[in-house]
């Protein structure tokens, strides 16, 4: 009775139409789940979270720099296991064309960031200049690179997997290790790129109207040819992150990660149609899905019921979207 | 108004801040099992009260009948099973071992995705001090301590194609054969593909393999190989699948081509599987399959927890545990049918 309809009204408002909304729901599912889940707030189940959630967090940055720029790349997971299987097949202890070199582990790095910036500038190529639909484009990429993965795999190995890959590459993988910080690095700079720089603003533009941005003097091409590089080379670490993880090179590391990575994109408040989003607003929605899963898994409900909940909250995100996007044009 | 913005940025990292510490508020449980700061519900030693089952995939019967029997097992001890499969990604798999063992269970029995990806969860589970099972797929070997138990896949599966071999020599006629090998990646999948060509090697001249099709356990990779290696050789006679969930991809093609016909009927091709399950049940019954080799997956899955049970009562519990199973074959079929797990499920539908 102490507040007014209208008080009400713009306090929803405020929180609905917050750029922290996502950051709040975190705080929600946390406050959900915490007293009735053994084990969710322990420590062991943070640095689980944390370290659980960096393939995602990488990927999921490189989506948002190519959905800012009004384009999707759905190659990201096929160019997890391609990378996965590159980086292994110049490193890995039977096959390995460097194996027991100490230049072993910079090369297979090299050759796994190599592989994804490939794939990511000739998606932008495409698109940018061949005017292709991103859709399309990376679609093909996809199947291009998931079945260049198994035929590699095979031929060298007679395997999809790829194993015995060396000490100081598995240490990429451990918690808190280099890997960790890399990721941690490369978010903060999409980030600082972003808000920060001349680039990012551009990127913006190309999203927003990329006629009236190449008038304007954009570099409208390379913007789109840029994103898509960078998307490859966040996907590429990804892969470095889950074939050390997993201590084994594989096409199929990732391969389900696909719904995760725009999910995350689009909770966070990223625009599907561009010209929209943030590098922070995306670690937000990816803490979102993350802790999500992580409570679910934790207090027994089915891997398929999570996995409806997960494509549930996506859909209600991207409902939220127009809403939010209403209520602020509205104000 | 410059302060109300300071604010506005700081507020990101305030609740970022809060969230992370209320998550690093460790509640003071414990199993006694994970050193110094030990989640979970406090249970006193060697009490199993919860257990995390975490299986690659539930695609087909075994596993489904595999997971039922767990779960009925664990429901009749009184025990709550924590369960996650991870639809073959073996990065969610170790997340969710991981998150049973913050959850703080008294054991962990995983169905891997392959041998070598599970290791750095055995490795998680042996780190917290949890017994750890691999439940029908070993490990490649390790130092990581864990129970396999598992069935003797080259044995069984020689056992069927012997059999298979024996049909074939009856004919009188040397016959043309393939085999739908499985995830060569996977021990089981090698385990019978061994077990056939160690069949076929001592058949001598009665059969020949003109095609070996490789499915990644994939049904649709399975049709497409049949119908491929049907094409270039009209006349294969006998197919051995390596495990029977591929059984109705071979009905698929061989009815397209009329040649699906029973045990009895001229122009019949020789059919053999792995798994024992409730199609290969019917099928054997119906006569159009004519033997396969039925591992134990009851039997498997109470070892499994037995194994969990008794690690945790402090007793010394085997590496490996080996399923002997057996072929099951027209002759034999009335004799041990009530020992196949798969006329069980099919009885019961």
């Amino acid at each position: 009775m102490t507040t007014h309809p209208s008080n009400a009204a713009r306090l929803t408002k405020d929180i609905v139409g917050s750029e922290y909304f996502v950051l709040f729901l975190c705080l929600a599912v946390f406050l959900a789940f915490a007293p009735f889940t053994p084990g969710f707030a322990s420590r062991g189940n943070v640095a689980n979270v944390l370290v659980a959630c960096l393939p995602l967090l990488v990927l999921a940055t490189g989506q948002t720099l190519v959905l800012i720029t009004a384009g999707i790349d759905l190659s990201v997971t096929a160019v997890i296991g391609l990378g996965s299987v590159v980086g292994s097949l110049v490193m890995g202890g039977d096959a390995g064309w460097l194996r027991g070199s100490p230049l072993a582990t910079p090369m297979a790095v090299a050759a796994m960031l190599g592989t994804g910036a490939l794939v990511g500038c000739l998606n932008g190529l495409c698109i940018a200049w061949l005017r292709m639909p991103a859709f399309m484009v990376t679609l093909t990429s996809m199947m291009f690179c998931s079945g260049l993965a198994v035929w590699l795999a095979r031929q060298a190995v007679h395997a999809e997997s790829i194993y015995n890959l060396p000490p100081a590459f598995l240490a990429l993988g451990h918690p808190g290790g280099l890997g960790a910080l890399l990721v941690a690095l490369a978010v903060l700079v999409a980030h600082l790129l972003l808000t920060r720089t001349l680039v990012g603003r551009w990127f913006y533009a190309v999203g927003h109207n990329p006629r009236a941005s190449l008038v304007s003097g954009v570099p409208v091409a390379g913007v789109i040819v840029g994103a898509y590089v960078l998307s490859g080379l966040f996907a590429s670490m990804a892969s470095i992150l889950l074939t050390a993880r997993l201590e084994t090179g594989s096409p199929n590391h990732g391969k389900t990660l696909l719904l995760d990575v725009i999910g995350a994109a689009v909770i966070g408040g990223t625009s599907l149609f561009g010209g929209k989003g943030r590098v922070l607003w995306s670690v937000y929605g990816v803490l979102f899905l993350t802790l999500l899963g992580n409570g679910l898994n934790l207090v027994n409900v089915s891997d398929f019921l999570i996995t409806i909940i997960k494509g549930g909250v996506i859909l209600i995100a991207a409902l939220l979207d127009v809403w939010r996007s209403r209520i602020v044009r509205g104000s | 108004m410059s302060q109300l913005t300071r604010l506005r940025s700081c507020l990101p990292a305030a609740v970022l801040g809060l969230l992370l510490l209320l998550l690093g508020c460790d509640r003071p449980t414990g199993n006694g099992t994970s050193g110094a700061n030990p989640p979970g519900p406090a249970t006193s030693p060697g009490q199993v009260t919860t257990i995390g089952v975490a299986f690659e995939s539930l695609m087909t019967e075994f596993w489904v009948a595999a997971f039922d029997k767990l779960k009925a097992d664990c429901a009749a001890r009184g025990i709550t099973m924590l369960e996650a499969v991870a639809d073959g990604d073996t990065a969610r798999q170790f997340d969710q071992v991981k998150n049973f063992l913050n959850r703080g269970v008294d054991g962990v029995i995983i169905v891997p995705k392959d041998g070598k990806t599970v290791i750095p969860m055995i490795k998680a589970c042996n780190a917290a001090g949890v017994p750890v099972v691999l439940y029908n797929r070993p490990a490649d070997p390790t130092d990581a301590r864990h129970t396999a138990v598992a069935p003797d896949n080259v044995a069984i599966t020689k056992e069927t194609v012997t059999y298979l071999v024996s049909l074939a020599r009856k004919t009188g006629r040397k016959q043309k054969a393939m085999i739908l090998m499985g995830d060569l990646s996977d021990v089981n999948a090698i385990g019978r593909r061994d077990g056939f060509e160690a069949a076929i090697q001592e058949a001598g001249d009665a059969v020949e393999v003109v095609s070996r099709v490789p499915t990644d356990w994939n049904q649709e990779k399975a049709l497409a190989g049949l119908q491929s290696s049907l094409q270039a050789h009209p006349d294969i006679g006998l197919i051995f699948a390596s495990s029977d969930f591929m059984f109705p991809s071979i009905k698929s093609v061989l009815s397209s081509l009329g040649r699906w016909k029973k045990h009895n009927e001229p122009g019949h091709v020789i059919v053999g599987g792995f798994d024992g399950d409730a199609t290969a049940y019917q099928l054997l019954a119906d006569g159009y399959v004519d033997a396969t080799g039925v591992q134990d997956v009851y039997w498997e899955a109470e070892q499994a927890l037995q194994v969990i049970l008794d690690a945790k009562a402090g007793k010394a519990v085997p590496a490996r545990i080996d399923d002997k199973g057996f072929a099951i074959t027209q002759s034999n079929l009335k004799e041990l049918e009530p020992r196949m797990w798969g006329a069980v499920v099919a009885k019961k539908k």
